[in-house]
Order: structure tokens, then C-alpha cells, then sequence
């Protein structure tokens, strides 16, 4: 029995979640304006370093980073790409049927190989 | 209603897609770039688009600017490296001219043009639903769905190639 | 279609082959499946099919395209073999991608929709971004990397708004669709169509290192490793044409009035600037990037031509401009590694002496890219302006065109008097492996085989 849905979307349909959008973001900026204005101000050199009461900072923050983070992350856009095919995929899944199913196999598949030989290249390992 | 939401976001995806290029300091480029990718999700949920809507957040907003923050943190820019790129006068006047008649043209082309418009009786409000593009993908469109995998292998073998540390190398 | 299929296992076969100790197998493993791919695409010719609702058509201009690009692959990497004896890391994937890109090429000439070119281009470019730069220790091969990837996203970006723009008016992404709208519109649906085919024309024009969309062709080509610089000038280069031809002849006949001035300027500008350009360098490598620019000018002759005979002409004449450059790049390879890198004309001095073979191969693919008889490139040009004589108003464009081969001549006998008449700075003999060096005959031989007898390919299409 399938459940009965409005399967006649508009976006219209999207006004209740803008309007909490809009609450969120409202509330954000409301309090941010607010503490501003209600609280006292204090300015000066020590009160605006980076770590006030900490350790002192020393040099620019822009080092250079492992390039290790770098791969992780263009990596993880490929993967997010592929899992994005997914979508349209599974919500045709049934309609579609095996053939539908061997279709992903095969495109998984192109990618899974090319999984295993980031794998087995040491990419993701940490030492 | 409509008419009026989609002006306000197109003006505001301009705006922010100009600032992108205008601003001096690259991480507010990035930023604004977050914002011009969520304008255009808007524009795609006006046009009964949800999944793009979606997928361009998710994939864009979400992923590919993480990679853009990565590059600009690579880039190890500061002050004194800032001021030393210099636009010379002779290419900003080449650029200003050739998208200027750029912009012409593509003005006088599509004041050329009347666009068709859409028929009242075959038009379906769900074109643009995860289900009708699913079928659409995986049946007329299957071919360059599956070579798109060769695609990503070769962006894959790609970066591991150009990223991965040679032997001796020395790195963070 | 079977060759799509085979090249993409076989590349990720190779990948993983890559993991193994020895990499000895990696050539001759390579070779042997290029061959196989050979082999399985003769089996469509003249069998002409289409598949997955049209979204590729194999037929034989398609299968005469990818013979002549996996051949060229197959006579160029056998001088990969440096790559080996210094047991570089990245072999492995230097072949697949080079096996994923000829996916992407084999696309590129059978495409039926928009989306298949598209993607075509972009598995081709992203693997050659990476070639580019694969070098990784070298500035120039970094610095050529960067231009290629940025200018080359631009264009592709200048390419898709086109491909939209043409969608908008016409409806369709496919080439019998776009050519049946133009057809009953006179050839040009609306300005918004015009636009869409001038942006087509200019994304594709980069492709191929037309000018005035050819100012990265020279960093690029210096910067990148020899051996894919020789790839780029072939294998990219006869696709992109290939791809433009079919697109012009299959979706944009009928608007042949709203593309033909546009197209002209570019060939002719090509072929100025092209020949112009590779007459100052001092650098053998920027001198083969300006040379391809003007082959691109002559293969776009063929095209402008457009007549029943473009089509064998820019076959046989990507094929006969393969084989010379392959050599020249070959050779020049061999040479610079001897000479520390030096690339220039003097690093040729005195080789006809101290190498032979070398030399001998290199005056014949000077004399083909230059259209001497007995070679290849002779019945090249002699194809491609018989083709455009057929249109009497296109006289001038070959007036201009012989001139320009005139100014070729003058530069590629620089490097062939450097070799026989300058006396050798350094005597040594440079080294090279029985494999490379039968590669080199037979690629000479063939060359002047066309030389000889052109219809041996002439007449396929």
C-alpha cells in the first residue's frame, strides 16, 4: 500500500522552510546586533590579540598545510559526486529493475577500482 | 510574486558573482562565490528543480569550496605577495573591451530572439523531480552517465599522480 | 564502441599492473592492448551502428579517426622508454591515462549528442592537464600544467555556454535535431543560435591551438614532458579537427553562410600566424608548438573547403602530420636528454655525423611536415588544396596557403642543416634502444610509403 503523498510538488511548497530559515538567521542576527549594543566596550592591544591570557602568538597563520588534507578532501568531492548519481538512481530503483541494478554495478564498479588503487597508493594512510 | 523573487535573486546573483571577481582579499571571493551558489539554487527551486537545487548545494557550496579554502590556504598569501601581482594597463583595456563586446553581443542576441515559451498542454510541473531526471538519466542518458566513471577515474588517478609524495620528498 | 569498452579495462588493468615490482611489463603490456584495440575497432568498418539511443554512431569516419589516433599512440610510446630505464614511479598511470584519454578522443570523432562531445573533451583535456604537469619537479612542466588546466577550463566554459545557447534555440542536443531545426530556418534559427555556434566555434578552436586561441600552445607544448607534447600535438590535436568536421558536417551544414567568414579569418590567421611565429624561435620545442599551430591552419583549409572531399583530406592529413611529428618529437627527445636538456637548433649540430638513423628520420619528417615529395605530407597538402580549389573563390586562401608552406620550409630545414653541416659540439654518439630505433624506420618507411602510394588511405573514406 503506498502511502499518499502530494506528488504534485511546487515550489511554493518551499515557504515553510524559508520561513525558518528566515527565524534562524533572524535570531542569529538579532543577537548578534544586540550583544553589540548592550554590551560595555573595551579596546586595546592586549585585549585584541588572538589568545588574550594565553600564549603569545608568533608569525603568520598561513603556513603551509600537509598536502595529505588536500587529497582527502578532493577525494571526498569525487566520492560526493558519485554518490550524488545515487539519488535519482534509488528512487527509480524498482521501475528500473535489474538491468537498472547491473547499470550502477557497472559505474560502482569504474569507481570502486579506482578506490582500491587509491588504496593500495597509500593516499589515505596517516603515518 | 514570482516575477519579483526571481529579479531580486538574479540582481543578487550578479552582484555577488561580480564581487567574486572585484574583491581584493580571496577568501571573501570564496565567500562570495558560497553565497552566488545559493542564489542559483534559488533560482533552480523557482524553476521546480529541487534535486539540482540540492545537489548544487551539497556538491558546490559544500564540497568544492572546501577544496577552493584548501588551494587559497596552499597559496600562502600575505601583504607583500598581494601587492606584487600587477594587471598591466594594456590588458585591463583588452579585457575591459573584449567582454564589453561580449556583453553586446549577447544583449543584441537575445533582444533578437523570442524565446518560445511553453505549451499549456504538455507542460508538467514535475520535470524537474529526482524521479522523472532518474528516468531520464539511466535510460536515454546512460551512455554519458557511465563514461562520466572513466571521467572520474581519470580526475582520481589524476590527483593521486600530481598529489602523491615521491620517494625522498620532503613535506609536512 | 567496443574500443571505448576495451580502453577503459585495459586502463584500469594497467593501473593495477602499476602496483606489481618490476616495471618492464608496462610497455610492452600497453602495446600489446593498444594493438587489440586496433584490431577490434577494423571489425565495425563499414558496419555503421549506433548506439544507446543514438549517442554515438560508429561508422566508418569514426573507425577511420580512432585507427589513425590509437596508431599514433601505439608509434609514440615505445619512446616512453626512458620513463623505464630511470624506473620512474608513475609509469602506470602515465599509460592509463593515456589509454582513459583515448577514450575520451574516440568520443570526440563519434559523438551523435552534445553531451558526448563534452564529456569526450573533458577526459581527454583533464588527462592531458595532468600529463602536463607530470614532470612534477620541473617548473616549466608545473608552470604548463597551470596555463593548460586554466586556459583550457575557460575555453571548455566558453564551449558548454555555446552547446546551451544552441540548445536553447534549437531544442536538442543532437546533431540530426540541431541540423533538421536549422534546416527549415535558413541555416540559422535566431541570433541566439548564431551566438551558441560562435562560442562552439571558439571552444573548439582552442582545442585545437587555432589562432588567435593559440598563445598557450607554445608554453604549454615547451613545459610539458617531451613524450606527451608529441601526444598533445597528435592525438588531441586529430580529434579536436575531427570532432569540428563532424560537428560542422553533421549538425551545421546548413548553416554554412552564418559560419564560413568566421572560420576563414581563423584559418587564415592560423596559417600566418602559425608559420610566421615558428620562423623566430630559436627553440626546436617552441618551433614544433608553432608548426602544429599551422597544421591546424591547413587541417582547417580542409574543413572550410567543406565539400565530399574534406573529410579524406583531414584524414589523411592528420595521419601524415602524426607520423612526421611523432618522429620529430622522437628524436628530439633523444637528442635534449643527451645534451642536457638543450632544446634549441645547436643541439642538433653534427648529428648526421655522430647519429645517422636519427638524422636520416629526422630530414624525412622535416621534409613531410614540410610537403616535400616522396613524403606523406606532400599528398597532405596536395589533398587539402584540391579540396578547397573546388570552390574557384577559394583561390587565394591556397595562394596563401603555398606561400606559407614556402616559410615552413625555411624552418624546418634549420634543424635538418644544423644536423649536416654544423660541426658537432658534442661527438658523442647518443644512445638508443633497438626497439626505438625500428619504431623510427618504420615510421620513416611509412612515411614515405604515402609518399609514394597515398591511396593506400586516401581513398578509405
Amino acid at each position: 500500500m503506498e502511502p499518499a503523498v502530494n506528488q504534485q510538488y511546487v515550489p511554493s511548497d518551499y515557504l515553510p522552510i524559508l520561513i525558518q530559515f528566515l527565524a534562524a538567521l533572524g535570531f542569529v542576527v538579532t543577537t548578534l546586533i544586540v550583544t553589540h549594543l548592550i554590551g560595555p566596550k573595551r579596546k586595546s592591544a592586549v585585549k585584541d590579540a588572538p589568545w588574550e591570557s594565553g600564549i603569545e602568538s608568533v608569525g603568520d597563520a598561513r603556513t603551509p598545510i600537509s598536502y595529505k588534507y588536500f587529497m582527502t578532501a578532493i577525494l571526498f568531492v569525487l566520492f560526493d559526486v558519485e554518490v550524488i548519481f545515487m539519488y535519482p538512481w534509488a528512487v527509480n530503483f524498482r521501475s528500473f529493475g535489474l538491468d537498472g541494478f547491473l547499470q550502477m554495478v557497472l559505474f560502482m564498479g569504474l569507481l570502486l577500482a579506482g578506490f582500491f588503487y587509491v588504496l593500495k597508493k597509500g593516499i589515505l594512510k596517516w603515518d | 510574486m514570482t516575477e519579483s523573487l526571481f529579479y531580486f535573486l538574479a540582481s543578487l546573483t550578479l552582484l555577488c558573482a561580480l564581487m567574486v571577481v572585484i574583491s581584493r582579499n580571496p577568501v571573501h571571493s570564496v565567500l562570495f562565490l558560497i553565497i552566488t551558489f545559493f542564489t542559483i539554487s534559488g533560482h533552480y527551486i523557482l524553476l521546480n528543480a529541487q534535486f539540482l537545487a540540492a545537489v548544487n548545494i551539497i556538491v558546490y557550496a559544500g564540497a568544492i569550496m572546501v577544496l577552493f579554502l584548501f588551494v587559497i590556504m596552499f597559496l600562502n598569501m600575505n601583504k607583500d605577495s598581494e601587492s606584487r601581482v600587477k594587471t598591466s594597463t594594456l590588458s585591463k583595456f583588452a579585457g575591459t573591451i573584449a567582454g564589453g563586446l561580449l556583453f553586446v553581443i549577447m544583449v543584441a542576441a537575445v533582444k533578437d530572439t523570442t524565446i518560445a515559451g511553453y505549451n499549456a498542454d504538455t507542460f508538467t510541473s514535475q520535470t524537474g523531480m529526482v524521479e522523472t531526471l532518474g528516468a531520464v538519466l539511466f535510460t536515454q542518458y546512460l551512455l554519458p552517465f557511465e563514461l562520466a566513471s572513466v571521467l572520474f577515474l581519470v580526475a582520481m588517478v589524476g590527483a593521486v599522480m600530481l598529489g602523491k609524495k615521491e620517494a625522498g620528498e620532503q613535506h609536512f | 564502441m567496443t574500443s571505448i569498452i576495451l580502453l577503459s579495462i585495459f586502463g584500469i588493468i594497467n593501473l593495477f599492473v602499476g602496483f606489481m615490482k618490476s616495471k618492464r611489463i608496462l610497455l610492452p603490456l600497453s602495446l600489446l592492448f593498444l594493438a587489440v584495440v586496433f584490431g577490434a575497432n577494423l571489425f565495425s568498418w563499414n558496419e555503421a551502428q549506433s548506439y544507446f539511443n543514438h549517442m554515438l554512431t560508429i561508422d566508418n569516419y569514426a573507425v577511420a579517426f580512432t585507427g589513425i589516433m590509437v596508431l599514433a599512440t601505439l608509434l609514440l610510446l615505445p619512446f616512453s622508454q626512458h620513463y623505464i630505464e630511470e624506473a620512474n614511479e608513475n609509469l602506470a598511470e602515465f599509460y592509463s591515462l593515456l589509454l582513459f584519454s583515448l577514450v575520451g578522443a574516440i568520443m570526440m570523432v563519434s559523438y551523435e549528442n552534445m553531451l558526448m562531445l563534452f564529456i569526450g573533451i573533458e577526459i581527454l583535456s583533464i588527462a592531458m592537464y595532468v600529463l602536463a604537469g607530470s614532470d612534477k619537479r620541473r617548473l616549466r612542466s608545473n608552470e604548463a600544467a597551470l596555463k593548460y588546466f586554466l586556459m583550457g577550463a575557460f575555453f571548455t566554459g566558453v564551449l558548454l555556454f555555446g552547446i546551451v545557447l544552441i540548445y536553447g534555440a534549437t531544442g536538442s542536443f543532437y546533431l540530426t535535431d540541431i541540423a533538421a531545426t536549422a534546416a527549415v530556418n535558413d541555416g540559422t534559427v535566431n541570433a541566439m543560435f548564431t551566438l551558441g555556434l560562435l562560442l562552439l566555434v571558439i571552444g573548439i578552436s582552442f582545442k585545437i591551438s587555432a589562432a588567435p586561441f593559440h598563445f598557450w600552445a607554445p608554453d604549454v607544448y615547451e613545459g610539458t614532458p617531451t613524450l606527451f607534447t608529441s601526444y598533445m600535438s597528435t592525438v588531441v590535436k586529430i580529434a579536436g579537427v575531427a570532432a569540428f568536421y563532424k560537428l560542422m558536417a553533421a549538425a551545421f551544414a546548413a548553416s554554412y553562410a552564418a559560419w564560413f567568414p568566421t572560420l576563414i579569418a581563423i584559418t587564415v590567421l592560423t596559417l600566418v600566424v602559425g608559420n610566421i611565429g615558428a620562423v623566430v624561435q630559436t627553440n626546436f620545442k617552441r618551433m614544433l608548438a608553432y608548426s602544429s599551430v599551422s597544421h591546424a591552419g591547413y587541417l582547417l583549409m580542409a574543413l572550410v573547403a567543406f565539400n565530399e572531399r574534406s573529410d579524406a583530406s583531414i584524414l589523411f592529413y592528420s595521419l601524415s602530420y602524426a607520423l612526421a611529428t611523432i618522429v620529430a618529437f622522437a628524436v628530439l627527445q633523444y637528442v635534449s636528454e643527451q645534451r642536457n636538456g638543450d632544446e634549441t637548433y645547436a643541439a642538433f649540430n653534427g648529428l648526421g655525423k655522430t647519429n645517422p638513423l636519427l638524422a636520416f628520420a629526422m630530414t624525412v619528417a622535416m621534409c613531410s611536415l614540410s610537403g616535400i615529395p616522396l613524403t606523406a605530407g606532400f599528398f597532405g597538402k596536395l589533398f587539402v588544396f584540391t579540396a578547397v580549389v573546388q570552390d574557384a573563390r577559394l583561390m587565394w586562401l591556397v595562394v596563401v596557403a603555398v606561400l606559407m608552406a614556402a616559410v615552413g620550409i625555411y624552418y624546418y630545414f634549420k634543424v635538418v642543416i644544423a644536423m649536416y653541416m654544423q660541426p658537432a659540439a658534442d661527438a658523442a654518439k647518443i644512445r638508443i634502444g633497438s626497439f626505438a630505433s625500428f619504431m623510427l624506420i618504420f615510421i620513416t618507411v611509412f612515411t614515405i610509403l604515402l609518399g609514394i602510394a597515398p591511396a593506400l588511405v586516401s581513398d578509405l573514406l
